[in-house]
C-alpha cells in the first residue's frame, strides 16, 4: 500500500511539474507576446539605408574627434598645444564667420528676367500680366538652404555673410538679413564645390521656381571668391561659459 | 502528499529556464490544454483522497484531456464555432466541484482530528 501511494504521488508529482511548464509558457507567451514586423521590404530598407548613412556619418565624426584627440595628446608633450589650440580656434572661426574666406565657389545673380515679347496673335487680347510677383524672405532662404545642405562654406547676400543665427525674413516691403535691408538686384556667394553646387541648384529646380516670380538666376563660377566676415555685432545675452571644476 | 507540490515548482523553474514560446494563435490551444491539465490533476487528487485513485484513468485522463481540449479548440476554430467554450465551461464546473469535494474531505479530516 506505501508502495503504491508513493508511486502516485510520484506520477502526480510529473504531471504537476508537465503542467508547471505549460503554465509558465503560457504565461510567457501571453506576457510579452512577440511583436511582428508588419512593415513592408521597401519601407524597411529606406530605414535601414538611412541608419547605415547615420552610422557612417557618425564613424567619420569619431575618426575626426579621435584624429584631434591624438594631436592634442601627442603635442601635449611637445610643447606645441598652443599651436593645434590655435588652429582649432581659427577652424571654429571660420566656421562661426568671423573672419573672411577665399576659395572657389559660384556667384548667383538674381535679376528680373527679359521676357521676351510674346508674339501677339490677336491685338485685342489682353497680355498676360507677368511679375507681378517678387521674390521674398522664403525664396531666398530656401536657396541658401540648398547652398548649405550641398557643401557650401560661406554664403553672402548682398555682401552680408551668413552665419548660424542669421535671419532672413520679410519685414513690410523688403528684405531684412538680420537688421540690414538689402534690395535687387540680389548677388548670392558662395564657397563650394562650384559643380556641386550648380547641379543641386539644377536638380531642385531654382530656375523655374525663380522664373514664376518673373526673375533669371545667372549662376556663374569663380576660382577666386572673396567672402567678407560677418560685420554684425553680436549681442551675447543668455550665455555664459561653464564654470568648470579645477578652473583656476 | 508535497511532492507534487515540487513537482510544480520543479516545472515552473523548467518552463522559465528554457524560455519557451508559443505563437499568439496557438496560445488559446495552450490555455485550453493547461485547463484540461489541471481539472485532471484535482480530479486526481480527489480520487486519491477517496481512495479510488487509478494510475492508468489517471494518466489516460490527463493526456486524453489535454488533447481532446485543444483539438477541439482547433476543430472549432476551423469550423467557425467557438468551441472551445465548451470546454472551458465544461472543465471549469469539474474544477470547482472537485475543489468542492476535495475540501469536505480535508474538512472532515480535520474535524475528525481534532475530536
Amino acid at each position: 500500500m506505501l508502495q503504491k501511494s508513493r508511486k502516485i504521488t510520484f506520477i502526480l508529482a510529473i504531471i504537476s511539474a508537465i503542467i508547471g511548464v505549460m503554465l509558465t509558457v503560457q504565461l510567457r507567451s501571453s506576457l510579452h507576446p512577440v511583436h511582428k514586423e508588419s512593415r513592408s521590404i521597401a519601407e524597411l530598407r529606406t530605414t535601414l539605408q538611412k541608419e547605415l548613412e547615420k552610422h557612417k556619418n557618425l564613424l567619420a565624426d569619431i575618426s575626426k574627434y579621435n584624429q584631434l584627440y591624438y594631436q592634442y595628446e601627442t603635442s601635449l608633450s611637445e610643447d606645441e598645444s598652443i599651436s593645434v589650440m590655435k588652429e582649432e580656434l581659427a577652424r571654429t572661426r571660420r566656421m562661426a564667420g568671423m573672419v573672411g574666406m577665399e576659395g572657389e565657389g559660384i556667384v548667383l545673380d538674381v535679376v528680373d528676367a527679359h521676357t521676351p515679347e510674346a508674339p501677339v496673335a490677336d491685338e485685342h487680347m489682353p497680355v498676360p500680366v507677368v511679375g507681378d510677383y517678387t521674390i521674398d524672405d522664403e525664396d531666398l532662404r530656401w536657396l541658401v538652404n540648398i547652398l548649405f545642405a550641398n557643401g557650401a562654406q560661406a554664403v553672402s547676400i548682398n555682401g552680408h555673410r551668413l552665419i548660424a543665427t542669421t535671419a532672413i525674413r520679410n519685414v513690410g516691403d523688403v528684405i531684412q538679413i538680420d537688421t540690414r535691408t538689402i534690395r535687387a538686384p540680389y548677388e548670392i556667394k558662395a564657397l563650394g564645390e562650384p559643380e556641386v553646387l550648380l547641379s543641386a541648384l539644377k536638380l531642385e529646380g531654382v530656375e523655374d521656381n525663380f522664373q514664376l516670380a518673373n526673375k533669371k538666376v545667372l549662376a556663374e563660377k569663380r576660382d577666386k571668391l572673396m567672402i567678407s566676415a560677418n560685420n554684425e555685432t553680436r549681442v551675447i545675452q543668455f550665455m555664459k561659459p561653464v564654470k568648470q571644476k579645477g578652473d583656476s | 502528499m508535497w511532492l507534487p507540490l515540487i513537482g510544480l515548482i520543479v516545472g515552473l523553474v523548467v518552463g522559465f529556464l528554457l524560455d519557451w514560446r508559443v505563437p499568439q494563435e496557438y496560445s488559446s490551444y495552450l490555455s485550453i490544454a493547461l485547463l484540461a491539465g489541471l481539472d485532471t490533476i484535482f480530479g486526481g487528487i480527489r480520487s486519491f483522497l477517496e481512495r479510488t485513485f487509478n494510475v492508468r484513468i489517471f494518466m489516460s485522463g490527463f493526456f486524453f484531456n489535454t488533447l481532446f481540449a485543444a483539438g477541439l479548440a482547433f476543430i472549432g476554430g476551423f469550423l467557425g464555432i467557438d468551441l472551445y467554450l465548451a470546454a472551458i465551461v465544461a472543465f471549469g464546473v469539474r474544477l470547482f466541484n472537485n475543489l468542492a469535494v476535495i475540501r469536505r474531505i480535508v474538512l472532515s479530516k480535520w474535524i475528525n482530528q481534532q475530536e
